[in-house]
């Protein structure tokens, strides 16, 4: 973790301290969630088939464009930088956008994740309390945007130690457990495996679930967010996304796996979530006193998800700041690099948007919506990511990329089409209305996309009020 | 405040009211949902009153605090559909929205959650998968238990 060498961008320096395994870890932080293992674990052995589709429609895809896009235009901002390269300033402020207003919706949950989840090694009733849950929610929420604010070395550093200690770690402990668990001869819910039983039932019902699949890896782009603070991008991106996919398929899918052949699927049924089912678990396997710790652990795990996501985005828009495309307001560093305006403004925000969640009970229950448009959100980044990696092929096709897609130009098309495919499938479904919706469906379609289109379209304000003075590289005065 | 422009400041408060837009948004089209004493079993007589099969039934209580016992249903209809059902009562508006909102936080990945949750009165009602024929057919007689 050793500083290296000092660079800079935009007259901001940044010290470059991220090595492969920083690089890795990062992604690993933002991806691997051990909330999704119970509600996989219900579809038993077709579990393997839902991860094979998001795999190889969504994970190995974002990989392969990430890696190629982030050694070809290393220069801080991630999708923001590869997407302005290839479709202009609008669409990589677009694009970087929604990776950060689809955040403003989804903090509340893992917000709340974090207070349940504390609650559960503390006093599992305390949960009921809307202004502990508002309380930790605040602390975590601050807490990570303090670590932020510290610079890209202090966030690395907890990022290692977090996402090895809340999200690695867990993972092998439930899968040492379910190993332990055939190994002891004890009876298995599942029925024998079967090439069949892997097949994943693919019709009307499971769509919506098929497109949640298909984003069930998003976050592999994060790591690009740190392009700048990155020793050796051009080395380290390519082989930090292969370790960081490696990692977060293996530990999904044998914790899955080891859950699924524990917990008969009707207890996984009850809407209960992952702090139920490790309790289940862990009595079943004799080891109930595992379960407090355990609790402490996940909740470290999901301030490190969190932590991923706060800061990645924020950079993103602090480079987007820098380059003058928005007011120099939201362009204030400190000492240690950290874009402190964008994480205020944040924090301000997610704190309000929080506050409305924890408080007001209508907004708690129509979540539902709210999960649609961060779905909506992610897709156009991922589209225009997708878009970009083949469009650059050709309009910058003598750009030095150390690491290409493998198979020439058909086999950009076959990563960037089955990307593309995938999440504008997930885009198409995403709009559908659960069968169970108190109001119209085209109230809810409208406001899905009404709610999309606010949150995706504050960029084309910025940029049409944009000044030349917000600019510092163009002597603008600051 | 003279240290930025007007613009500056007007952008600023722009990008708040936009981030906070969608929320206010939902306020306008959700329905009120308060807690109440629902008599019966609703599920049971959705399905009953629209012809749908209940294969089984199962007492269950969730592992949640406030949670006070429900039912797990198995449904069928004529088309070979199956769809899980379980309810679960709870002793204050608080311990359900606590519920609520744990349901809420286990989206997969950045999606959404499994399955879907109906709040009918003192009762949560969790389907899945979340879109199925059974649970159309059952939704307009759970509204009205809702309304009753």
């Amino acid at each position: 973790m050793s500083e290296e060498t000092t660079g800079q961008s935009n007259g901001i320096p940044s010290k470059k301290v991220l090595g492969l395994f920083a690089l890795a870890m990062i992604n690993v932080a933002a991806v691997l969630s051990i909330r999704n293992f119970p509600s996989m674990a219900i579809y038993g052995w077709s579990c393997i088939g839902w991860y094979i589709l998001g795999a190889v429609m969504f994970l190995i895809p974002i990989s392969l464009a990430g890696a190629e896009l982030a050694t070809g235009w290393p220069q801080g901002g991630g999708v923001y930088a590869w997407v302005k390269q290839a479709f202009g300033e609008k669409g990589g402020f677009t694009a970087l956008f929604c990776e950060w207003s689809n955040n403003l919706v989804w903090f509340p949950t893992v917000l709340s994740f974090i207070a349940s989840t504390l609650a559960f090694a503390l006093t599992p009733a305390l949960a009921n309390s809307p202004y502990y849950m508002f309380s930790v929610m605040m602390i975590a929420f601050w807490g990570t945007t303090a670590i932020a604010y510290f610079g890209e070395e202090a966030s690395t550093k907890f990022g290692n130690v977090g996402v090895i200690l809340g999200s690695i770690i867990p993972s092998i402990l439930i899968i040492l457990l379910g190993v332990w668990w055939m190994g002891s001869g004890a009876a298995l819910v599942l029925p024998p495996l079967t090439l069949e039983a892997m097949v994943p039932v693919i019709n009307f019902s499971t769509l919506p679930f098929f497109a949640t699949i298909i984003l069930l890896f998003a976050g592999m782009e994060m790591a690009g967010f740190h392009a700048l603070e990155t020793k050796n991008p051009q080395e380290d991106f390519p082989k930090a996304m292969a370790l960081s996919a490696i990692i977060i398929v293996v530990c999904t899918v044998l914790a899955t796996l080891a859950i699924a052949i524990v917990i008969p699927a009707n207890q996984l049924n009850l809407a209960s979530g992952v702090m139920q089912a490790i309790e289940y678990f862990f009595k079943a396997a004799g080891v109930p006193w595992l379960v407090a710790p355990m609790a402490v652990l996940i909740t470290l795990g999901g301030i490190v998800s969190l932590a991923a996501w706060l800061i990645g985005p924020a950079k993103g828009l602090g480079i987007v700041a820098e380059e003058g495309n928005m007011p120099p307001l939201f362009d204030r560093t400190n000492k240690y690099g950290a874009p402190v305006a964008v994480l205020v403004i944040q924090a301000l925000i997610g704190s309000l948007i929080s506050l409305l969640y924890v408080f007001l009970p209508s907004v708690n229950q129509a979540y539902w919506i709210l999960s649609a448009m961060t779905v909506e959100l992610l897709c156009i980044v991922y589209v225009l990511v997708f878009a970009s990696v083949i469009k650059l092929r050709y309009s910058q096709p003598n750009t030095p990329r150390p690491f290409k897609i493998p198979g020439g130009m058909a086999g950009v098309w076959l990563v960037g089409g089955l990307g593309m495919f995938g999440t504008i499938f997930a885009f198409i479904v995403g709009l559908m209305p659960p069968s169970y919706f108190t109001t119209s469906g085209f109230v809810y379609v409208g406001s899905v996309l009404l709610g999309t289109f606010l949150l995706a379209v504050p960029p084309l304000v910025f940029l049409k009020f944009k000044k030349s003075s917000w600019c510092k590289s163009a002597g603008g005065v600051r | 405040m003279s240290k930025y422009s007007q613009l500056e400041v007007g952008l600023l408060i722009f990008l708040i009211v936009v981030a906070l837009l969608p929320f206010g948004l939902i306020l306008v089209i959700a329905e009120e949902s308060p807690y109440h004493p629902v008599s019966g079993e609703p599920v049971n007589e959705a399905a009953l009153a629209t012809g749908i099969t209940v294969t089984s039934v199962k007492d269950t209580t969730w592992n949640l605090p406030g949670a006070t016992g429900g039912k797990i249903y198995v449904l069928t209809d004529n088309t070979g559909e199956v769809v899980t059902v379980s309810t679960q009562s709870f002793d204050s508006a608080q311990s359900r929205e606590a519920a609520i909102r744990l349901h809420n936080a286990h989206q997969v990945g950045r999606g959404k959650p499994v399955g879907s949750l109906i709040v009918l009165g003192q009762q949560l009602v969790y389907v899945t998968p979340a879109n199925s024929n059974i649970l159309k057919n059952l939704a307009p007689e759970l509204k009205k238990k809702i309304s009753s």
